[in-house]
């Protein structure tokens, strides 16, 4: 590997990280206020990328998809958490399994709307060229995901420890009984929290359409991608997020150019180890493995 | 009297259910129907290995169709390689690599609990598939692995969609027995008491891990068994047979049926298969279906089909 395509490859691996860290942030939220693992947040993240596709191909505007496909899937998500989840409340595992069968809709309903081919949008106006770095192209949109992630990081990380929803999250992460003891309405919290967590899944949708594809079975390509992150980086905590995706995605970047037979599978063995050697995850507070 | 009236009517399902491509051949659609049947009884197989994780023991896994298609590989790349057409050689080489592949996975997967083995067992399925996918040499990797031979025993040829039948049919119900002796021998109990109390378990002195480690491999090994099943009755491997949606369609059905009733799983194998088989005929959200009833199932009916009618059956004599 030479120097060039090392650097190359190295902002590839981050701009796949930055995306990781908005589609994890949202899964790791929701696991942290409500210990629900949402199967479902895959289905999310493809919704975001095929409602993305319809409002470019209407409207050429793909900043108005940016904001309107989260909005969107977090009204969805708004109505499938007191509809669904608030029934089994306490039930974790059968909320768990509840969103498969979300999952399984969402996906069909996807198919039937949207066929079952391979889409794209083009790069938005204005992060449609490439700028010059070591002597090569580079898509100044992937430089746009690394930027819009650690945006995004920053706002969430500012969200949580400065502002009043934030200190209900963190004290909801901490002890959700308590927190609806002390008079907070935790049914609206929690569906907010669920609404939150699919507009991230949603975000990252459309963020990922214009580079990384939109394609049946992206759903569960990229539920596998976000919790393979979360279990690395550790469930629950934003620095966890942050951690899982800053690893997985140049890992598995590297991983396709250096070992392309082992590529797909080299993730897992970096979860495993990482399981392994520290059961939390690197910067969890839950034990996942003992 | 009563004492042999279930053996007696055991036997005769079970021997109805053997013949059925012979009895139901006056009828048009015979074929159509013991293809479906013949995949039903294949994912029933898988099912009812699952429960013993789900139901029995509280282990919901959501990879087992890892353990399914590493069978089916097996079988199908044993036969090939070794040019052989010895049903036991396949079978053993199924039982072989899933049971080993389980051992593997089992052993990072079942020091996590609850949600978290299920997050694990999922993630390690994909990894599964990512090395079907990729070692193309090996598996045939998008194209699949055609030609799968079809196994003999004893000089028995299994060649032809009947006599295949017949094989699926015996081995479903050699499996179902398996499960059944199993409920009620220590082992089992064994499993359940994990399943109620993890730590009650281990402070009556069992080594829990090992256990739930033990029921892992058992499970995998038995849908490495249903997917060799598989391989012969297409002849042919794919990666769909590693995916997530294979593991999914098994959760589905033990779900659905019933976890922990024995016959469960196999009633939602049927259930599931319909939906997915036989509806898209008439409409085209098929799946969504099965979603939809998936969540229904879960919101109102946790112990599934055989669970609402054993409580129903319950009522009526009380």
């Amino acid at each position: 590997m030479t120097p060039e395509t090392a650097v190359v490859q190295a902002l590839n691996g981050i701009s796949f990280g930055a995306l990781l860290f908005i589609l994890a942030a949202g899964l790791s939220l929701v696991f942290g206020m409500m210990d629900v693992v949402n199967l479902a947040h895959g289905a999310f993240y493809m919704l975001g990328a095929y409602i993305a596709l319809t409002i470019v191909q209407r409207t050429g505007q793909f900043w108005l998809a940016l904001v309107l496909a989260p909005l969107l899937i977090g009204a969805l998500g708004l109505v499938i958490e007191p509809l669904l989840l608030r029934r089994l409340r306490g039930r974790h595992l059968d909320q768990v399994l509840l969103t498969i069968g979300v999952s399984l809709v969402i996906a069909d309903l996807i198919g039937l709307t949207w066929g079952r081919e391979i889409r794209s949008i083009p790069f938005p106006a204005g992060l449609d060229h490439a700028i010059t770095i070591v002597g090569g192209d580079y898509p100044v949109y992937r430089l746009f995901v690394i930027a819009f992630g650690a945006a995004l990081a920053v706002v969430l990380a500012v969200v949580h420890r400065r502002t009043r929803v934030g200190a209900l999250i963190r004290a909801g992460v901490d002890d959700a009984p308590m927190l609806a003891a002390l008079g907070v309405d935790i049914d609206r919290l929690f569906a907010i929290t669920f609404a939150v967590g699919a507009a991230l899944a949603g975000l990252a949708g459309v963020i990922a359409a214009p580079v990384f594809g939109i394609y049946p079975g992206m759903d569960v390509d990229y539920l596998i991608y976000s919790l393979v992150v979360v279990v690395v980086g550790g469930l629950g905590t934003l620095s966890g997020a942050v951690a899982g995706s800053a690893l997985i995605g140049p890992v598995d970047t590297f991983g396709k150019v250096l070992f392309p037979q082992f590529a797909l599978a080299l993730i897992f063995a970096v979860m495993a180890l990482v399981l392994l050697m520290r059961p939390t995850g690197l910067l969890g507070r839950i034990r996942i493995a003992r | 009297m009563r004492r042999f009236a279930l053996p007696a009517v055991a036997v005769v399902a079970a021997a109805v259910l053997v013949t059925f491509p012979i009895w139901s051949s006056p009828w048009e659609s015979s074929r159509y129907a013991t293809g479906i049947l013949r995949d039903m009884l294949i994912l029933g197989i898988l099912a009812l290995s699952l429960d013993l994780l789900v139901g029995s023991a509280g282990m919901p896994s959501l990879g087992h169709a890892a353990y399914f298609g590493a069978g089916a590989y097996a079988a199908a790349i044993a036969g090939q390689r070794l040019g052989s057409d010895d049903l036991l050689l396949g079978l053993g080489a199924a039982i072989l690599v899933s049971a080993f592949l389980a051992l593997v996975i089992g052993a990072v997967a079942v020091r996590a609990g609850g949600i978290f083995f299920l997050m694990l067992t999922l993630a390690f399925a994909q990894m599964v598939f990512a090395i079907a996918f990729q070692a193309a040499d090996i598996t045939g990797g998008s194209n699949g692995f055609s030609g799968v031979r079809r196994p003999m025993l004893f000089g028995l040829d299994f060649n032809g969609p009947d006599a295949l039948f017949h094989l699926v049919a015996v081995v479903f119900l050699l499996v179902l027995l398996l499960a059944w002796r199993l409920r009620s021998s220590a082992y089992g109990r064994a499993l359940i008491g994990l399943r109620e109390n993890e730590r009650r378990m281990r402070a009556l002195g069992y080594d829990t891990t090992r256990l739930k480690l033990s029921a892992f491999v058992l499970a995998g090994a038995i849908a490495g068994v249903g997917g060799a099943l598989q391989a012969y009755s297409i002849r042919f491997v794919s990666t769909n047979d590693v995916g997530v949606a294979r593991s999914v369609e098994a959760f589905v059905s033990v779900l659905i049926g019933g976890a922990s009733t024995l016959v469960g799983p196999v009633v939602g194998a049927i259930v599931v298969l319909f939906i997915e088989r036989v509806m898209p005929s008439y409409i085209a959200f098929a799946e969504t279906v099965l979603g939809l009833v998936f969540i229904v199932f879960v919101l109102a009916a946790r112990q599934g089909i055989v669970g609402l009618v054993r409580a129903s059956y319950a009522r009526v004599r009380a």
